[in-house]
């Protein structure tokens, strides 16, 4: 989807993360989108694509753009900070982290 | 498998609308179509608070750095202390509000990553003052009661009829728990562990005056704004005073101490809370009386309740810290029993909001 450059959001941002598998792209996907921007004056895409040479799915793509430079920083900050819980969510609690760590408890 | 047919059904709870993260798994067990086979149990319920410095409050940036911070080892906790693994758990349950935006939302990330990682969980959004009210009477056991609910974020008087929790009486500004909490701030009393508790501790070594503060009770509401103003400017008057200043003196022309003005102010915003809760009851004709919510814990609260309440010929019904203050125990009891009724969030709509009436929730769980 084309930032709207245009319409008076001229900042813009866009940031490919890679992620393991196109399951753990999708999981950060649906769970990030839910919430709307606070500000009207700022607008966010995010989609899963392929990076080059595959057809799997496993890149976040994040699409900012805002009606400032300052806007932009500010949005594109909290919302890496969301993201960041998303990745330590999936890094301590995906099922076979715990499965492993349930193993781990009753063997040792 | 369908929920209602299953005997053991089991919820994690997940709560961080103020500064308290709390997470906890509970276990329902019974035959749903005969409520009297069904119980409850607490598997796991861990929280970590997030404790500003004296003198300030807790802002809803900070406050959400704090969740995100803690939210993956608390949540592991939680389930570790359950002694359960993913696949016994039916459903996640998330504060969807009332409550401070930041903070709401950053639980409720988390909640829907574990909700999709964990195979596709049903997510079930739940309100923070329905939670306080079903985890009172699961653990009290009270029948009908006027709920007092009272905390640093709300202040209600609540009675149950047809299938929604009424708004019988509230505060008209703050609650009076915020009114405790910023009273706190003007002496530069601690945040740790609440400030409201360390008014509790402080206010027993006074008592030696009452001072005169406004009391504002408006017909079934009440308002903690103007006292609260009054209580800072005593406080002001008192620090002066000590400098050296005039003012500062008691109605028995003695100075007045840090310790006499939270007495004062605690028996003076309890007479009023004790008073409107008076006029719920006979509105309704109950004689039970369930204080949930972290300004529960207070034991002079309890004790005038009480005293009101046994007047009446009834009693009052309240829990312990690990219930009254905020926690997500209650957000996956109350979460459970709307999951067991067919109800959940869908994820694309499982947002936060800061105002959620109490009275919006449609209690199909109840008759």
């Amino acid at each position: 989807m084309a930032t709207d450059t245009a319409a008076g959001f001229p900042c813009a941002l866009t940031l490919d993360l890679p992620f393991p598998d196109a399951r753990l792209a999708s999981v950060a996907l649906q769970a990030l989108r839910v919430d709307k921007e606070l500000s009207s004056l700022v607008k966010r895409d995010l989609s899963a694509v392929a990076s080059e040479g595959s057809s799997d799915p496993t890149v976040l793509r994040i699409e900012y753009s805002a009606a400032t430079n300052r806007m932009l920083r500010v949005a594109v900050n909290s919302f890496l900070e969301s993201l960041a819980l998303v990745l330590e969510v999936q890094e301590e609690l995906d099922v076979d982290v715990v499965e492993a760590r349930q193993g781990q408890e009753k063997s040792g | 498998m369908d929920i209602t047919k299953k005997k053991r059904r089991i919820a994690l709870g997940c709560e961080g609308s103020a500064n308290k993260l709390g997470i906890g798994v509970i276990l329902h067990e019974g035959d749903l179509t005969d409520p009297s086979t069904c119980t409850s149990t607490v598997l796991s319920n861990v929280r970590h608070t997030f404790v500003s410095p004296p003198g300030t409050g807790f802002l809803p940036k900070d406050t959400a750095h704090h969740h995100r911070a803690f939210f993956a080892r608390i949540a592991k906790q939680a389930l570790a202390d359950a002694h359960l693994s993913i696949s016994d758990i039916d459903c996640i349950c998330y504060t969807r509000g009332p409550g401070m935006g930041a903070p709401l939302t950053s639980v409720a990330i988390a909640a829907r990553t574990l909700a999709l990682l964990w195979g596709g969980k049903p997510l079930v959004g739940v309100n923070h003052c329905v939670g306080h009210i079903e985890m009172g009477r699961a653990i009290t056991g009270a029948d009908h009661p006027v709920v007092l609910y009272v905390s640093g974020g709300n202040t209600q008087v609540i009675a149950y009829a047809e299938q929604r929790y009424r708004i019988f009486g509230e505060t008209l500004d703050i609650a009076v728990g915020n009114c405790l909490d910023r009273f706190a701030r003007a002496l530069a009393i601690s945040n740790d562990p609440a400030p409201g508790y360390n008014i509790e501790q402080l206010a027993k070594r006074g008592g030696r005056v009452l001072l005169d503060l406004p009391y504002a009770v408006k017909g079934m509401d009440c308002s903690f704004s103007g006292i609260l103003t009054r209580a800072e400017e005593l406080a002001a008057q008192m620090k002066q005073a000590n400098g050296g200043g005039g003012g500062g003196k008691g109605p028995d022309g003695e100075p007045f101490t840090g310790a006499d003005l939270c007495f004062s102010l605690q028996e003076t915003v309890f007479a009023m809370l004790v008073e409107i809760t008076e006029r719920a009851m006979a509105h309704v004709g109950s004689g039970q009386v369930l204080i949930v919510g972290g300004v529960g814990c207070n034991e002079r609260l309890q004790e005038m309740m009480g005293a009101m309440a046994a007047d009446r010929g009834g009693s009052v019904y309240a829990t312990d810290e690990r219930f009254c203050i905020d926690n997500g125990i209650m957000i996956a009891h109350a979460g459970l029993l709307a999951y067991e009724t067919g109800f959940q969030t869908p994820i694309e709509d499982s947002t936060c909001t800061q105002r959620f009436r109490t009275d919006e929730v449609f209690v199909k769980w109840r008759k």
